[in-house]
C-alpha cells in the first residue's frame, strides 16, 4: 500500500535516514520505534510527502508520491508530534476550519465535526478555547483534526508524549477501535516500547538514522530467544557484590537499579546456583532472582547497547 | 479557502487585546501625546502673550490743534487756505489715532492700554508690569500738525520705553509705532504735492495683488500630521503581526496540516498577502475615523484618501509576506523582531513620523519617500493640503513598486515544499 524504498535524507552534513527501506500494508498498526533523535519524525515526513528525500522513492498504490503526492494526501491524516492547533481558538473552531482545508462543508462539515468531537470525547468543551484544555485533550483534538476527512492510513508521532496515564490509555483505547471498527491504516511512531508491544502488528525499530530491526512482535522479540533476562532483588547491595557480577563474562547488558539488578545470560548458563554462591560470599541477602519475559527494551539495549528513553 | 484563512487570522487577531491594543490603541495615544505636546512647534508657535502699555501725553491734544489753528488764522495765508487747512487739522489728531490702533479690535488681546498723567512717569517707568511706555512731548502734535501742513521746524519726537525682559512686548510696540510714523510720512509726502491719499487708495484697487504665504495649500495642524504619522508608522507594525501569527502555524505544523490537506503554498501565500492588506487598512480607516471624530482631521478629496491607504496598504501586505518568507526560510523569528524593533523605528524616523524630518534636509527628504510609509506620508499631507492625486503619482507608483519588489523577493524566498524542506 504505502512504501519507502531506501530512502535517505540529508540535512547539510546530517544523514537524518539512512537507506530505510519499510512498507504498511492496509488495515495494520505498525510501529515505528526508537530513541529520540532516531529519525523518526523526518521518515514520516518523507512518508507523508512533506519532506522530499536526498536518495530513494516513496511509492502509494505502487506509484512514486515524490512528484506527484495528491493521491496520497487525499487519504493521509497526520497527527504531528507537536500540538498543531490554534490555542485561540475554540475546539469546534479549530475542527471547523480544519474541515474546511480538507474542503468539507455545510452540513457535511458540521455533522464530521460532531461525530469526531465525540469520538475523541471532547463534545462536552467544544465551545471551550484549546488554551484551557489540558495536555491529554489538547492530544486528543490533535488526533480528532486529523481523522476529519475519514483518512484511510493515520500517521501518529508520538501522540502520547507528555500526558498523564488516562488520557494516553484513552488515545491507545481509540486508535485500536480506529484499526479495528473500520479498517484504518495506522503508522504509530513512539519511544514508549509498551504502547507498540499495545498496539502494533508489526514493529520497525531505528535508531542513528538506520532501521536495526523489524518484522512482528515475536520475530523481534525471537533476536534474544537465546538469551534469558534475568531480575536479581535485595534491600541492598555492595561494591563487592556488584564488582564480582560485572566481572563474570557470561554476564552482560547488566543494569543496576536501587534494589534490582537485571542482566543477560545464555539461556545455556546456570546462573541461579552461581547467584547464590556470590551472596553468601558477598554478604548480600537476596529476596528474588526471576527469569523476566523479552521485551523490545531488551531487544533495544540488546542492539544499540542503550536504552529507548536514554 | 483564501477567505476561511483570512476569517481564521481575524479570529486570532481579535482574541489577542494585547495586539489589538497596540495597533489601535497606541497609535491613538502617540496622536493625542503628540499632537498636543508639539503642537505649538508644529502650528506655527502661537504665544500666549498679552502686556501692559502705557501712554503719557504731556499736553492735551486738542488745545494743540486749537492752538495750530489760531496760528493760520494770525498768519498771512489766504482765507480759504485756512478754511481747509484748519477744517483738516482739526481731523489730524496723531495721538488719539495711535491710542485708537492700539486699543482697536485686533491688538486688544495683545494690548491692555492705560493712560498715565505726565507726573507719574518715573512711578511707570519703575513699575515692572508695565512691558513698555510711549511718552508724546508738549507741542508734539502742534509740532507736527506745523511740520504737514506748513513744512515749519522739524518733526516731533515720541519717546519709546520699554521695560529690559519684555522684548518681544517691545519690538511689538516699537513696530506699531513705525507703521504708524510711515504712514504719516507718506501722508505728509503725498499732502505737500498736493495728492489726496483717499484718492491713491482708490487707484490702488485698480491693481489687484494676490497676496499669500509661500505654500498656498491648507495649512497641517499637528493633529493631523502626527494622525498621518501615526498611522502609517503602526500600519507597519501589522506586518510583523501577522508574519508572527504566520511563523506560530510553520512552528506549530499548522502550515504543514494545509500542505497535507493539498492547500497550495500559495494559496496560504496569497492569504498572507491580504491578510497584511485588509488588516493594515482596517487599521488605518479605524484610526483616522477616530482622528476624524475626536480630532476634526478631515480629507479634502476622500477618492484620493482612499487611493492612498490601498496602495500603502499593499505596501503592508508585501512586507508582511516577505517577513513570513524569510522567517520560513530561516526556520527563525529573528526577522520579525528586528523588523517591529529596529526597522520600524528608522522608517517612521525618516519618513517624518516623529517630527517634520525632511524640512530640514531635501536629502533626508528623497530617502524619507524612499521608504512606503514616508512615500505614504507625503501624499496623504500632499492631499490634506489640498493638492490633487495626480501630484502624487510618484509616490504612489513607488509605494506601488515597493510592495510588488516584497512580494517577488516573498515569493522566491518561500520554501517550495512543506515548511521543513
Amino acid at each position: 500500500m504505502l512504501e519507502l524504498i531506501d530512502v535517505s535524507k540529508k540535512f547539510k552534513q546530517n544523514a537524518a535516514v539512512k537507506s530505510m527501506n519499510m512498507f504498511i500494508e492496509k488495515g495494520e498498526i505498525v510501529g515505528l520505534l526508537g530513541p529520540n533523535g532516531a529519525g523518526k519524525s523526518t521518515a514520516i515526513s518523507i512518508l507523508s510527502s512533506l519532506v522530499e528525500p536526498t536518495s530513494g522513492d516513496v511509492k502509494y498504490q505502487q506509484k512514486s508520491i515524490i512528484k506527484n503526492p495528491v493521491a496520497l494526501r487525499k487519504i493521509i491524516g497526520i497527527v504531528p508530534q507537536e500540538i498543531a492547533l490554534y490555542e485561540d481558538l475554540t475546539a469546534e473552531e479549530n475542527m471547523k476550519f480544519f474541515g474546511r482545508i480538507y474542503r468539507l462543508k455545510g452540513e457535511k462539515l458540521n455533522m464530521k465535526v460532531q461525530e469526531v468531537l465525540e469520538q475523541i470525547g471532547l463534545s462536552d468543551r467544544r465551545k471551550d478555547m484549546v488554551k484551557t484544555f489540558s495536555g491529554g485533550m489538547k492530544r486528543r483534538l490533535n488526533i480528532g483534526v486529523a481523522m476529519l476527512h475519514d483518512p484511510e492510513i493515520l500517521v501518529m508521532d508520538e501522540p502520547t508524549v507528555g500526558i498523564d496515564p488516562q488520557s494516553r490509555h484513552y488515545i491507545l483505547q481509540t486508535v485500536k477501535r480506529l484499526n479495528q471498527e473500520r479498517q484504518m491504516t495506522v503508522l504509530y511512531t513512539s519511544h514508549y516500547m509498551e504502547e507498540v508491544e499495545f498496539l502494533c502488528d508489526r514493529i520497525y525499530i531505528m535508531d542513528k538514522g538506520s532501521l536495526i530491526a523489524s518484522g512482528t512482535k515475536d520475530e523481534i522479540k525471537r533476536i534474544l530467544a537465546s538469551e534469558n533476562t534475568i531480575s536479581v532483588k535485595a534491600d541492598y547491595w555492595n561494591d563487592a557484590f556488584i564488582e564480582k557480577l560485572k566481572a563474570n563474562p557470561v554476564i552482560h547488558q547488566m543494569n543496576v537499579e536501587e534494589k534490582e539488578i537485571t542482566f543477560v545470560v545464555s539461556r545455556e548458563v546456570n546462573i541461579f546456583t552461581k547467584l547464590a554462591k556470590l551472596a553468601e560470599e558477598t554478604n548480600v541477602s537476596l529476596n528474588a532472582v526471576d527469569v523476566k519475559n523479552v521485551t523490545l527494551e531488551d531487544v533495544f539495549l540488546h542492539l544499540t547497547g542503550r536504552a529507548l528513553r536514554d | 479557502m483564501i477567505l476561511q484563512m483570512i476569517k481564521k487570522q481575524a479570529l486570532l487577531l481579535l482574541r489577542n487585546p494585547m495586539e489589538l491594543l497596540l495597533l489601535l490603541g497606541l497609535p491613538i495615544l502617540l496622536i493625542a501625546i503628540l499632537g498636543t505636546a508639539l503642537g505649538n512647534i508644529m502650528d506655527g508657535g502661537e504665544i500666549d502673550l498679552q502686556f501692559k502699555l502705557a501712554v503719557i501725553e504731556n499736553e492735551a491734544e486738542s488745545e494743540q490743534v486749537a492752538q495750530f489753528i489760531a496760528k493760520l488764522e494770525s498768519g498771512n495765508l489766504p482765507e480759504e487756505v485756512i478754511e481747509e487747512l484748519s477744517s483738516t487739522a482739526a481731523t489730524v489728531q496723531p495721538v488719539a489715532t495711535l491710542t485708537d490702533v492700539l486699543q482697536s479690535e485686533e491688538l486688544e488681546e495683545l494690548i491692555i492700554l492705560e493712560k498715565v498723567s505726565p507726573n507719574e512717569l518715573t512711578e511707570v517707568t519703575e513699575d515692572d508690569s508695565y512691558a513698555a511706555i510711549i511718552e508724546f512731548p508738549e507741542g508734539f502734535t502742534y509740532e507736527l500738525l506745523s511740520q504737514l501742513f506748513l513744512d515749519e521746524g522739524r518733526p516731533p519726537e515720541m519717546t519709546v520705553y520699554h521695560n529690559e525682559g519684555a522684548e518681544i512686548a517691545g519690538n511689538i510696540v516699537e513696530q506699531i509705532v513705525t507703521a504708524y510714523q510711515e504712514e504719516y510720512t507718506v501722508g505728509s509726502f503725498l499732502g505737500r504735492n498736493g495728492i489726496d491719499p483717499e484718492q491713491l487708495k482708490l487707484l490702488s484697487t485698480d491693481f489687484k495683488q494676490e497676496v499669500s504665504s509661500i505654500n498656498q495649500h491648507n495649512p497641517v495642524n499637528s493633529k493631523a500630521y502626527y494622525t498621518i504619522g501615526m498611522v502609517v508608522m503602526n500600519a507597519l507594525f501589522m506586518a510583523p503581526t501577522i508574519a508572527s501569527i504566520a511563523f506560530r502555524e510553520k512552528q506549530d505544523n499548522i502550515f504543514d496540516r494545509m500542505i497535507l490537506a493539498d492547500i497550495s503554498r500559495w494559496v496560504y501565500f496569497i492569504s498572507v498577502l491580504l491578510t497584511g492588506m485588509l488588516f493594515a487598512f482596517i487599521q488605518s480607516l479605524v484610526v483616522f475615523t477616530f482622528a476624524y471624530i475626536v480630532f476634526d482631521v478631515t480629507w479634502p478629496d476622500l477618492a484620493a484618501f482612499f487611493i492612498i491607504t490601498f496602495f500603502f496598504a499593499l505596501a503592508v501586505g508585501g512586507l508582511t509576506t516577505l517577513l513570513t518568507a524569510i522567517s520560513y526560510r530561516i526556520h527563525s523569528e529573528r526577522i520579525i523582531s528586528f523588523f517591529s524593533g529596529v526597522i520600524v523605528t528608522i522608517f517612521a524616523f525618516l519618513g517624518g513620523s516623529f517630527f517634520p524630518i525632511g524640512e530640514n534636509s531635501a536629502f533626508i527628504q528623497r530617502l524619507g519617500d524612499l521608504t512606503p510609509n514616508g512615500a505614504a506620508m507625503s501624499a496623504y499631507l500632499s492631499i490634506i493640503r489640498g493638492e490633487a492625486i495626480m501630484d502624487n503619482t510618484d509616490h504612489l507608483i513607488f509605494i506601488c513598486c515597493f510592495a510588488l519588489a516584497a512580494i517577488i523577493i516573498g515569493v522566491l524566498t518561500f520554501p517550495k515544499r512543506g515548511a521543513a524542506a
